[in-house]
């Protein structure tokens, strides 16, 4: 982030501090301290750090097959040797699933919930910034789009082509930056008006030039915020997929498949398969709502103490 | 953010609450208040159709059920081996046919029998049928062009009680009876007949178009089942009565047989642990509550269908078709489905091994599950296995003819999404063939059979590798289980484009040797040539009724329901 940036986003105007590294390294730890502040925002961080590591180091600590199914081995209840947390209906081990459908999960989360994010933004602050015609086709189909129910057009996509983590993450990422556009057309219709902003325009300043060092720059803070729910969004969007049956193949695995096959096991005990894998769900949606109320914060001025 | 953490909760809170609703099992009170009633109900979708005649479109197993329950079949059949050509003596309404003239005329006679309002059912109502679908064929729904009835040169009322049919070429009697015979049934030429047949016909269809008179309309009083229509909602629930002129050996023992239909199978599973229905079925995601259904009186009973399940192979993909045309290697993906412990395991008990073409109990299939024999007959055929990795061809000369060098063994498989049972067992027939290095892909679509038809090589909806579509079993035969619909080269269901002229021969010769061998030459050939590849047959469904409830089992596994057959423990 550029000191322009930073400087601009505090008082919306050019002032002779902008390349001053102290102003800068004092918004970071203002920053910091309204997120530290937020106590839920610490926790969120911390379950997500926990959940990471578990997903992605784990294997490193508790290795298990999670390749190829083991018919003699299904349905070991938790505490079996080598398996901590049971079996599935096919002989995986639990807790070596749930590490690997963690990975999924986390992996699609965030990358579609960035490539939203990005996209959105994009979109959103050349639809705002350039206004008129532009604005109203561009907003157009934002609001087509977003007059189909994102659930079906997913559904729709992942019956056609093949779920992989690559293409869940393109399927999930093209429907879930329209909310994104939306917010930051509406910050770009308010920025563009700026006296800096004319003032660049003024001066022989290029629309492309507004849009990549003053619009983006300055909706950094509601993009920011609105990215970690797009990541828990993205994550939800995972689990509904792979709970119609329409996620990743095996042997991938996501918590959301997971929970929908602990689901139909539910009724005969086996609730090593239904409980980790929702517990997961709700703890990492949580963690990047937690996140989000954070940032929220810290972007917020009137919070940070003068 | 609230609303966020609502919906958070929403995938997994539903899903962990229903554990705790639905997780107390044993100490509910038994529901055995069944014993003395007079009526039983039963968890059936809402037939649509009355008139005998399937048109297009309305084909379903419940109009089947509903309409045998009020109009008699010429033949029923049943499958225990016990009659000859597996006819229901007791159910049929006609005596065997008396074969003459080398296997070309069949003449039959009808026993004595009444309809409804006292009329004898007689030969004028087979030609009154006779009339109705051969002036109207291209409108019933069981037509096919050169089948029943352009297979026929003459049909020949002799007097009331008897008639015959001559086919233009000499048929095996068996599949004749089992698959063309199955299809008639006497309709009350006295009741409906306006005199010329496409009137008739006309009139019929528009008064079955029309469901909400089907109680009322006088056109179907006149039946000859031992039921009759008491009442009928429209997508609602269905009476039927005991039909007190019922002139058949088995008179109904209920008073009434109460169809309810549901929204789904969760709806109706609900209403099956809450004990408010007498017979119902258990969705096979639901199959490990059968003990919690049993504590609370319920026999849980499996319903075998007279069916096969297999996996399509398409021999027309211009890139993996060259591939399946290999016998050895078909062989090796066989040896690498491990139908009985997948039968076991992971269908509960409630699916058996498919061996080949002609339903069997699943004992002794050609081709044993043997991952190390599977990657033997590869290395053997020129196939440098990868075990875990991918497997290619090695040498080409060896590999058969079509397939290049460096060619590797992966396939698509496109699966039914929505079944658990059958995304588990492609997760471990994927992992067996792993271990050989055979990459299966598994792609689930709701309507696996519309994605992947048949076709030309180069179509571009060809481009499909292996096909599933047997959760409930790919393919439910009539009576007699010939493959000219499925395995015949340009066969309708041979979506799979299989061909193979030995095949075709054997397959002529079920249909049309009086050679009682025929059928099982057809069987013991298609099981060891592999034109799919057998996988495990689940049952049609899993049955849940009342343990007071008498003559349920066996169930019919042509998928028919007998009602009559059914009592109350006194």
């Amino acid at each position: 982030m550029n000191d322009e940036t930073r400087d601009e986003t505090h008082d919306g105007a050019h002032d002779e501090a902008h390349d001053d590294g102290t102003r800068v390294r004092g918004l970071w730890r203002q920053g910091l301290e309204v997120f530290v502040d937020n106590r839920l925002a610490l926790v969120g961080v911390g379950i997500f750090v926990l959940l990471a590591a578990f997903s992605f180091l784990g294997p490193l600590f508790h290795d298990s097959d999670q390749v190829h199914t083991d018919l003699a081995s299904v349905y070991l209840s938790p505490g079996t040797a080598g398996h901590p947390l049971g079996t599935d209906g096919v002989g995986y081990d639990q807790l070596g699933r749930l590490m690997l459908g963690g990975q999924t999960s986390i992996v699609v989360g965030l990358a579609a919930g960035l490539l939203a994010t990005v996209v959105g933004t994009v979109w959103g602050a050349i639809a705002g910034f350039a206004g008129g015609w532009v604005d109203a086709v561009m907003m157009r189909v934002v609001d087509a789009m977003m007059s189909i129910p994102a659930l079906f057009l997913f559904m729709l996509m992942a019956a056609i082509v093949t779920p992989t983590v690559p293409m869940l993450i393109v399927i999930i990422g093209a429907f879930a930056w329209l909310g994104p556009a939306r917010l930051v057309r509406g910050e770009a219709l308010t920025l563009r008006t700026r006296e800096y902003v004319l003032a660049m325009r003024g001066m022989g300043g290029t629309g492309g030039r507004a849009v990549r060092r003053h619009i983006i720059p300055n909706a950094i803070g509601t993009v920011i915020v609105n990215a970690t729910f797009q990541i828990a969004d993205a994550i939800l969007y995972v689990a509904y997929l792979s709970f119609l049956g329409l996620g990743v193949p095996p042997p991938a695995a996501n918590w959301g498949g997971m929970l929908s096959d602990g689901l139909s096991d539910t009724f005969s005990g086996h609730w090593w398969l239904l409980y980790p894998p929702g517990i997961a769900i709700i703890l990492i949606v949580l963690a990047f709502n937690f996140i989000g109320d954070g940032l929220r914060d810290v972007f917020e001025v009137r919070l940070r103490r003068r | 953010m609230g609303t966020r953490i609502r919906i958070a909760c929403g995938v997994a809170v539903v899903g962990l609450s229903l554990t705790a609703c639905g997780g107390t099992t044993g100490n509910s009170s038994q529901q055995g208040g069944s014993q003395g009633k007079d009526t039983a109900t039963v968890a059936f979708r809402t037939p649509n159709w009355i008139l005998p005649i399937s048109a297009p479109g309305f084909t379903q197993g419940e109009n089947d059920i509903f309409s045998t329950a009020l109009y008699r079949k010429l033949y029923s059949y049943k499958l225990d081996g016990s009659s000859p050509d597996n006819i229901d003596p007791r159910r049929s309404l006609a005596e065997a046919p008396a074969v003459s003239d080398g296997g070309r005329t069949l003449t039959i006679t009808l026993k004595d029998n009444t309809w409804s309002d006292g009329k004898p059912i007689t030969t004028k109502d087979i030609q009154f049928w006779w009339d109705l679908v051969t002036t109207n064929k291209d409108k019933w729904a069981s037509y096919r062009p050169g089948g029943f009835p352009d297979n026929i040169e003459e049909f020949k009322v002799k007097d009331d009680k008897t008639f015959s049919f001559t086919t233009k070429k000499a048929y095996n009697t068996a599949w004749f009876i089992g698959n063309q015979l199955n299809r008639i049934v006497p309709l009350p030429q006295h009741a409906w007949d306006k005199g010329d047949p496409k009137t008739t016909f006309a009139a019929l269809t528009t008064a079955a178009k029309d469901p909400k008179s089907y109680a009322t309309d006088p056109l179907w009083k006149v039946g000859s089942g031992p039921w009759k229509l008491e009442k009928y909602v429209p997508n609602g629930e269905v009476v039927l009565a005991k039909q007190d002129t019922y002139s058949g050996p088995d008179k109904p023992s209920l008073n009434k047989v109460v169809l309810r239909p549901f929204t789904g199978d969760d709806s109706e599973f609900n209403v099956l642990r809450a004990g408010q229905i007498d017979y119902g079925y258990i969705p096979p995601a639901n199959l490990s509550q059968k003990s919690y259904l049993e504590s609370k009186g319920y026999t849980i009973s499996p319903w075998y269908g007279w069916s096969i399940t297999y996996l399509q192979l398409n021999y027309n993909n211009p890139k993996t078709g060259p591939l399946f045309k290999q016998p050895y290697l078909r062989q090796a993906l066989q040896m690498l489905i491990d139908q009985p412990t997948i039968s076991k395991v992971i269908w509960g008990g409630m699916a058996s091994p498919t061996c080949g073409p002609v339903p069997s109990k699943g004992e002794g299939c050609a081709y044993s599950f043997d991952p190390e024999k599977a990657r033997q007959l590869l290395e053997a055929n020129g196939w440098k296995v990868t075990p875990d990795g991918q497997t290619t061809c090695e040498d080409a000369a060896k590999c058969g003819e079509g397939v290049e060098k460096g060619a590797p063994l992966a396939f698509t498989v496109t699966s039914q999404s929505g079944f658990t049972a059958t995304s588990k067992m492609f997760a471990e027939i994927k992992s067996q063939m792993a271990k050989v290095g055979v990459q299966l892909t598994i792609k689930e679509v709701p309507d696996s059979v519309a994605v992947t038809p048949a076709c030309k090589p180069d179509e571009s909806k060809c481009s499909w590798d292996m096909s599933f579509f047997g959760s409930q079993g790919s393919w439910y035969y009539p009576a007699f289980a010939s493959g000219e619909r499925l395995f015949q080269t340009g066969a309708p269901v041979n979506l799979g484009s299989y061909s193979n002229p030995e095949a075709d021969k054997l397959i002529d010769r079920a249909q049309f040797s009086s050679d009682a061998s025929a059928l099982q030459e057809y069987n013991a050939f298609l099981a060891k040539d592999l034109p799919v590849l057998w996988m495990p047959n689940p049952v049609y469904q899993i049955s849940a009724y009342k343990s007071g409830l008498q003559g349920v089992d066996p169930q019919d596994p042509m998928n028919l329901m007998y009602f009559q057959d059914w009592s109350w423990k006194s």
